[in-house]
């Protein structure tokens, strides 16, 4: 493994240039796993940029981000590889009106070989080893969590008709996870681990200048800790930081240079997702918004 | 190695193997399961870039060493044990801690959090929040805000034992589950499988036939959705009013974990998970651990904030489409309109709910208690749980519950 970066100040930094702040233990995390060749494992609340850290590594590394979203009912079909089954059949009946004799061996070669994303990583030519994310592997279903061990212990895959392919260059794995069902061992196991916490206000603030730099100062403080209030409230689901950047942005693209009242509502959809959050928000609306008569 | 013109490196001159399996060591002693494989990396970090801070050391450590969110705490605390206290009030780990439970919150006129609930709001800060885990026997001080609810001698009561249910009941309870299986409710999943009546078809088995006939593809191979049987998901009252009936009820969650694949929890003051230690092969040890797990036991009732809790933890989107079962007798101590709120969220995410309480069955018994009248527009069954009997009735319910 060439080392991309000297130590985790430097994944910082270079984070920092693209517009995406990391914490320290994010850093250390994302540079051993660069360092060590190791997949990372990202736990943490929904909405705390696990995904978002993901995509900005390949950006700072230079490298493709190839992804895998995963869902119930995930298989080797679309997570490693697949046949090309209309060309077989093809070159069946080519072979057939040439009258050739056509054997296994001349169906499975490469040349009828799909790449999905896990193959795709591992075979990836270029300048760049890939950043291969493997999203919210908690929604597959827990036996395909035993099709990533070979991959993520060795960084392989092995066909049967074909024999096991092995990466050139180490794929950069990161694996998200929501804790909706808890991982086996065996893959946490072969994974660094790190849970992503969510950022103290003074670097949500930062943050959020960064993602919406057309909002004014005072809208991001005030956003800010209306956030910080509300994640207070009893709520189905509490806004996160995600939510907060979104919400900032219907604002400042409704022209709020501060968090009036009346924007405040007309935006709400961008925080409460559920009739319950929204009307909880409302009822306590006088509690979050510190006194500002001149903007009732 | 990098640092030569670095600050003083701490762990200078160590023998870094050593270092970091004794550490390992450490960890597994305080119960975190730490694999060889780890002590490994840990090593290689180490000898990355020899760590110029605790801070970094810390980082390395727990990045490497720990593989589950659980564990967290407890290696925070053998860290905390074994590196110099002074220095790690500078930590991002005593930080964190202390922004949870130190800082008062400014805006509440009182510091004791009410619920467990609100503490879990980050002590006054918006981000620093660790979501409250179920199971919060880590929580000392989540009862101090309700003293009133907590009998005086709950640590005497907690010694009653469970009495046995008779091995022949217990063997009866799996039959009954592993028979109404059958009728369970199903949804479809995605996940496919051969049928004859498919709308797809499968190109890679199809093809695989047509090696037998010469490349020739005489038969087309259907494959349709399969359907899955929904979750079972049972939340059990354990509290002082419900002391007659928890070890029957403890013995058919377990009896619906190992038959069913259900999810369990149980809650008096506080929601604990049961599912991993009630699954345990002996029935009295299960009940043991069981019982051991559950520190409230016995205790008072909060149901509302219970169930909100299940919803809200990582456990709650179990309850998704899921057969939710809930054993109480319906006192709540919480106010009954937050038990309708949270009863509503719960029938909107489950796919259908049913509860069964003990007294249902006495004469004359109407669910006019505050919160049972509450819950009861939410449920598609109030069943009564009395006896054996009973129980089976519950068990058909589930059935009929497609």
């Amino acid at each position: 493994m060439t080392a991309a970066f000297r130590d985790e100040i430097a994944v910082q930094q270079r984070l920092a240039e693209l517009d995406y702040l990391v914490d320290d233990g994010l850093a250390t995390a994302l540079y051993l796993a660069l360092t060590l060749g190791q997949p990372l494992l990202l736990e943490g609340e929904p909405g705390v940029g696990k995904t978002t850290a993901a995509k900005a590594l390949a950006r700072a590394l230079g490298a493709p981000l190839i992804r895998l979203q995963c869902y119930e009912g995930l298989t080797t079909n679309e997570a490693l590889y697949e046949w090309n089954y209309q060309r077989q059949l093809l070159a069946i009946r080519l072979a057939e009106s040439r009258e050739e004799k056509l054997a296994d061996a001349d169906l499975f070669t490469e040349e009828f070989l799909q790449e999905r994303p896990i193959l795709q990583a591992i075979r990836h030519q270029g300048p760049a080893a890939p950043v291969l994310l493997i999203d919210e592997i908690d929604r597959a279903d827990d036996e395909f969590e035993a099709l990533l061990l070979e991959f993520l212990g060795e960084a392989s895959i092995t066909i049967p008709e074909l024999g096991t392919f092995t990466a050139a260059r180490r794929p950069i794995v990161v694996l998200t996870s929501n804790r909706s069902r808890e991982l086996h061992d065996a893959l946490r196991r072969r994974c660094l681990y790190h849970w992503v916490e969510f950022p103290e206000p003074r670097r949500a603030v930062e943050i959020l200048r960064r993602s919406v730099p057309s909002a004014s100062e005072p809208l991001i403080a005030a956003a800010t800790d209306f956030v910080g209030r509300a994640r207070r409230l009893d709520l189905d689901k509490a806004p996160g930081l995600a939510e907060t950047i979104d919400w900032v942005s219907a604002l400042s693209a409704l022209g709020a240079a501060e968090l009036g009242r009346v924007d405040l509502i007309r935006t709400l959809g961008a925080i409460a997702k559920t009739l319950d959050d929204r009307e909880v928000i409302l009822g306590a609306l006088d509690e979050l918004v510190p006194a500002a008569p001149e903007n009732t | 190695m990098t640092n030569d013109s670095a600050p003083p490196a701490l762990l200078r001159g160590i023998d870094r193997a050593a270092f970091s399996t004794a550490f390992s060591l450490r960890l597994r002693a305080a119960g975190i399961a730490v694999g060889f494989s780890s002590i490994e990396a840990f090593a290689r970090a180490l000898s990355l870039r020899a760590p110029d801070s605790l801070s970094r050391l810390y980082w390395t450590a727990r990045i490497s060493l720990v593989h589950r969110m659980a564990d967290l705490e407890l290696f925070d605390a053998v860290f905390a044990a074994v590196f110099d206290d002074a220095v790690l009030s500078l930590d991002p780990n005593a930080r964190r801690r202390s922004l949870a439970s130190d800082t008062p919150d400014p805006d509440l006129p009182f510091a004791v959090p009410a619920t467990a609930d609100s503490q879990a709001g980050g002590g006054g800060l918006p981000w620093i929040t660790r979501p409250s885990v179920v199971g919060a026997e880590t929580d000392p001080e989540a009862p101090v805000g309700l003293p009133e609810l907590l009998p005086s001698d709950v640590e005497a009561l907690a010694d009653v034992p469970f009495e046995e249910l008779d091995p022949a009941d217990l063997a009866l309870l799996r039959r009954w589950i592993e028979s109404a299986l059958d009728e369970w409710p199903t949804r479809r999943s995605r996940r496919l499988a051969w049928h004859h009546s498919g709308r797809r078809i499968a190109m890679r088995a199809t093809l695989a036939q047509a090696r037998r006939t010469g490349w020739e593809s005489i038969e087309l191979v259907r494959v349709r959705p399969t359907r899955k049987r929904r979750r079972l998901v049972m939340v059990c009252d354990v509290s002082q009013s419900m002391q007659a009936q928890t070890t029957a009820y403890l013995h058919l969650m377990r009896a619906a974990v190992l038959s069913a694949d259900a999810e369990v929890f149980a809650f008096g003051t506080a929601l604990t998970r049961l599912t991993p230690v009630i699954a345990h092969r002996s029935p009295s040890v299960a009940i043991e651990l069981a019982t051991a797990k559950v520190n409230d036991r016995f205790g008072g009732t909060r149901i509302a904030s219970n169930l909100r809790a299940l919803l809200a933890s990582h456990h709650g989107g179990a309850t998704r489409g899921a057969v939710v079962i809930i054993a109480s007798d319906g006192w709540d101590s919480d106010d009954p309109a937050a038990l309708a709120a949270v009863m509503a969220r719960l029938r909107r995410r489950a796919h259908r709910v049913i509860w069964m309480n003990p007294r249902a069955a006495a004469p004359g018994f109407e669910p006019l208690v505050g919160a049972m009248a509450a819950a009861l527009p939410h449920c598609d069954e109030l069943l009564p749980a009395h006896n054996l009997r009973a129980l089976a009735g519950v068990i058909a319910a589930i059935g009929r519950a497609s």
